[in-house]
Order: structure tokens, then C-alpha cells, then sequence
């Protein structure tokens, strides 16, 4: 009993100063981690809606849930640019997130993959960029094409889908079209 | 002279991948590019030499019967501090390595370092120790790394090093090319081990 009492504290000692250790850690990296989520919302707007300043693109909420972005040409909300909104879409070893802009016409004016942990080599080969250009090649062929419309090669469309990752490619253009959808649903319903 | 040895024999003679066989899984996982392999190399590195040096410290006052679990709450400290670290500060690559940034706590040749080295001996070998296996682990991630992203992208930390007409063989960055080249490797090593006792 005595030595289970000796055992026990000693293992609830190292523990504790583990604990201390990790909370101080937290606390510390925490804004770093969340600064850093944020920038890179930010980087995919500015991509997603190249026309409209920072200051003028604006997210629309149900409560607390951000439904989409609006995007004017000055920040007193004049001349209407497009919307932006992030699609989901399940692909071969993860979820593809992507800010997707578009014009009050539907057509695609951006995009930028927010998050994907896909086969190294082959499906992450959707945020590629090729030796001397400046922006993915895969997401730069949805530019002007309607969003509600695009499908990859292989489905009848005319995006071209990548060697080896057509799951991938497939995933993120039909979670393009499922989250216009979804915009066109959510710009209907009143405010 | 034996803080010499103690360092390189992390490096070949004891190399945790090519000589002990351990830690193969993420050898194996991380090892499709120069540039995660690099990373979780540093990364282990650090888990242990700081994993060495706290066990080499306490390791007297450890009672037998409970030093296993002693040992995986000093280790999993240190891999959620990589952890939170490289979210905060390297966020590309902490995406990269993604589970197995955590998965390092059950890393064996951190577990088979406390439990063979630092649990033995004072302060000063065993940073030693975790430093030379450390970095012995980095050597074979890169090597691995290297080859399969060379053979399966034709570049070297994301740069192209072939001519365009070149056609990557694909399956050296997916898992079976993972078996494949660390099978080609081992053999290589231990040809040269015959070879030399000859």
C-alpha cells in the first residue's frame, strides 16, 4: 500500500510538471498558430477576389458561421465584384478546402487550395507550381470558366485532371459546383 | 575518446535505421521528399536529445516498476512541444508531416534510447548519444528521401534536376516505393558488412 502510495505520487509529480510545461507552451504558440490561420484566409481572398481591395470584401454570417464573402471595387460597398466562398470536397486521403471567387455571373475569378493532406507527388500536386509561373497551374484552368459547369476531362469537362490524382482532381472540381450551389441557396434566403 | 564513439556510432555503426531497424515507420511515411524528411529528422533530433538529457537526470530517483511510463510522459512533452512549435512557427511543413509530428512519441529509438542509454548513463554521453542517433536517423531519412524523390519527381528539395522529357516513376514516392528502396538500401549496407568482415 505504502509503496503503491510512493509510485502513484511520483507518476502524479511527473505529470504535473509536464502538464505546467505543455500549458506555458500553449499559451505561447497559440496566437502564433492562430495568426497564422488567419493570414493565410486572408492570402486566399485577396487570390479568390484579385479585384477587389482587402477593405472591401465583406463575409456574410448566419450567426457565427461565415456562409460567404462579398467583394465590392471600393469599401463603401459600390460597384459589386463577385463573391467568394470555400468548397469542401472528399478526396483520396483528406478533405480539399478551397476559396473560390467568382462574378456576379458565376465565372470564375480565383481560387486558392486552403488545406489538403493528399498522396505526396500526386493529388497534392493540385496546389503545384510549375518552374517559372506564379500561381498553381491546376486551379489557374477554372479561371472565367462558370463554376457551376466545371468538370474534369475525364467527366466530360475540359479541366484538365492530374496524372495519377484523378480522384483528387475530380474531388475538388465537383465541391466547386456543390458550394456555388450552395451560394446561389444562400444569396436567396433573406437576411 | 569514448564521447567520440558514443557520437558516430549513431551515425553508421549503430545507425537506428540501416543497423537497429527501428523507427521504420515514419522512415518509411516521410521519406517521399528532401524536404519532410529534413524536417522530421530535425524534429526527432530534438525529442531526443531533450528526451536524453531530462532521463539521464532523473533516472536515479525513477523507480523500476514505473520508469516505462515515466519515460513516455517526459517523451510525449517534448513531441507536443515540436508539435505546437512548428504549427506556430512552420506552418507549411507542420501540414506536410501532419500525424506523424505526434506519432514521433512512439518513435522507438526514442523510447530504445532512454531505455538502453540514458537511463545508464550521466548528463553529458547521453546528449551525446541522442545527438549522433539523432542526426544518424536525419542521414537515413535524407538518403531515402533523396533517392525516392529524385527517382519518383526528377527534383531535389522541390527543384527540378532533370531535363522535361524525363518520365518520374511514380510508385518511388507512393508507400510501395517506401519498401522498395529502404529493401535496396539494408541490402547495400549489408553487402558492404559481408563484404568487409571477408
Amino acid at each position: 500500500m505504502k509503496e503503491l502510495c510512493k509510485l502513484g505520487g511520483l507518476l502524479m509529480l511527473i505529470t504535473t510538471i509536464a502538464a505546467s510545461a505543455l500549458a506555458g507552451i500553449y499559451n505561447v504558440t497559440k496566437p502564433r498558430i492562430e495568426a497564422q490561420k488567419a493570414l493565410q484566409l486572408e492570402r486566399a481572398l485577396t487570390i479568390a477576389l484579385p479585384s477587389a481591395p482587402r477593405e472591401a470584401i465583406f463575409p456574410v454570417q448566419d450567426e457565427d458561421v461565415i456562409l460567404y464573402y462579398v467583394g465590392y471595387k471600393t469599401p463603401e460597398k459600390k460597384e459589386l465584384i463577385g463573391y467568394a466562398f470555400v468548397s469542401h470536397g472528399s478526396g483520396y486521403s483528406s478533405v480539399i478546402e478551397t476559396m473560390v471567387g467568382v462574378d456576379t455571373l458565376g465565372n470564375i475569378l480565383g481560387m486558392k487550395v486552403l488545406n489538403q493532406v493528399e498522396t505526396p507527388g500526386l493529388g497534392t500536386k493540385v496546389e503545384e507550381i510549375r518552374h517559372g509561373d506564379d500561381a498553381p497551374w491546376f486551379t489557374q484552368q477554372f479561371i472565367a470558366r462558370p463554376a457551376g459547369q466545371v468538370a474534369v476531362d475525364k467527366d466530360g469537362g475540359d479541366i484538365q485532371s492530374i496524372t495519377g490524382a484523378t480522384i483528387s482532381s475530380r474531388a475538388l472540381t465537383k465541391s466547386v459546383v456543390a458550394a456555388y450551389e450552395k451560394l446561389l441557396a444562400d444569396k436567396a434566403k433573406p437576411n | 575518446m569514448s564521447v567520440v564513439r558514443e557520437f558516430t556510432k549513431g551515425l553508421y555503426k549503430q545507425n537506428p535505421v540501416f543497423k537497429q531497424a527501428l523507427g521504420l515507420c515514419p522512415t518509411l511515411a516521410v521519406s517521399n521528399s528532401v524536404e519532410s524528411a529534413l524536417g522530421m529528422g530535425v524534429a526527432v533530433t530534438f525529442v531526443l536529445l531533450c528526451s536524453n538529457s531530462i532521463i539521464s537526470l532523473i533516472h536515479k530517483i525513477v523507480p523500476a516498476k514505473i520508469r516505462i511510463p515515466i519515460y513516455i510522459v517526459v517523451i510525449a512533452t517534448f513531441v507536443t512541444i515540436v508539435d505546437l512549435s512548428m504549427a506556430g512557427f512552420l506552418p507549411a511543413l507542420h501540414k506536410t508531416l501532419g500525424i506523424f509530428v505526434p506519432l514521433i512519441v512512439v518513435n522507438c529509438i526514442i523510447l530504445g534510447r532512454a531505455e538502453a542509454f540514458a537511463g545508464k548513463n550521466g548528463i553529458g554521453l547521453s546528449i551525446v548519444d541522442g545527438l549522433g542517433m539523432g542526426i544518424g536517423f536525419t542521414i537515413a531519412l535524407l538518403l531515402l528521401g533523396t533517392l525516392r524523390e529524385f527517382m519518383g519527381n526528377g527534383s531535389f528539395m522541390g527543384i527540378p534536376v532533370m531535363n522535361p522529357g524525363f518520365e518520374p516513376v511514380l510508385i518511388m514516392i507512393l508507400p510501395p516505393g517506401a519498401f522498395l528502396t529502404i529493401g535496396f538500401v539494408l541490402g547495400f549496407f549489408n553487402w558492404l558488412e559481408n563484404k568487409r568482415a571477408k
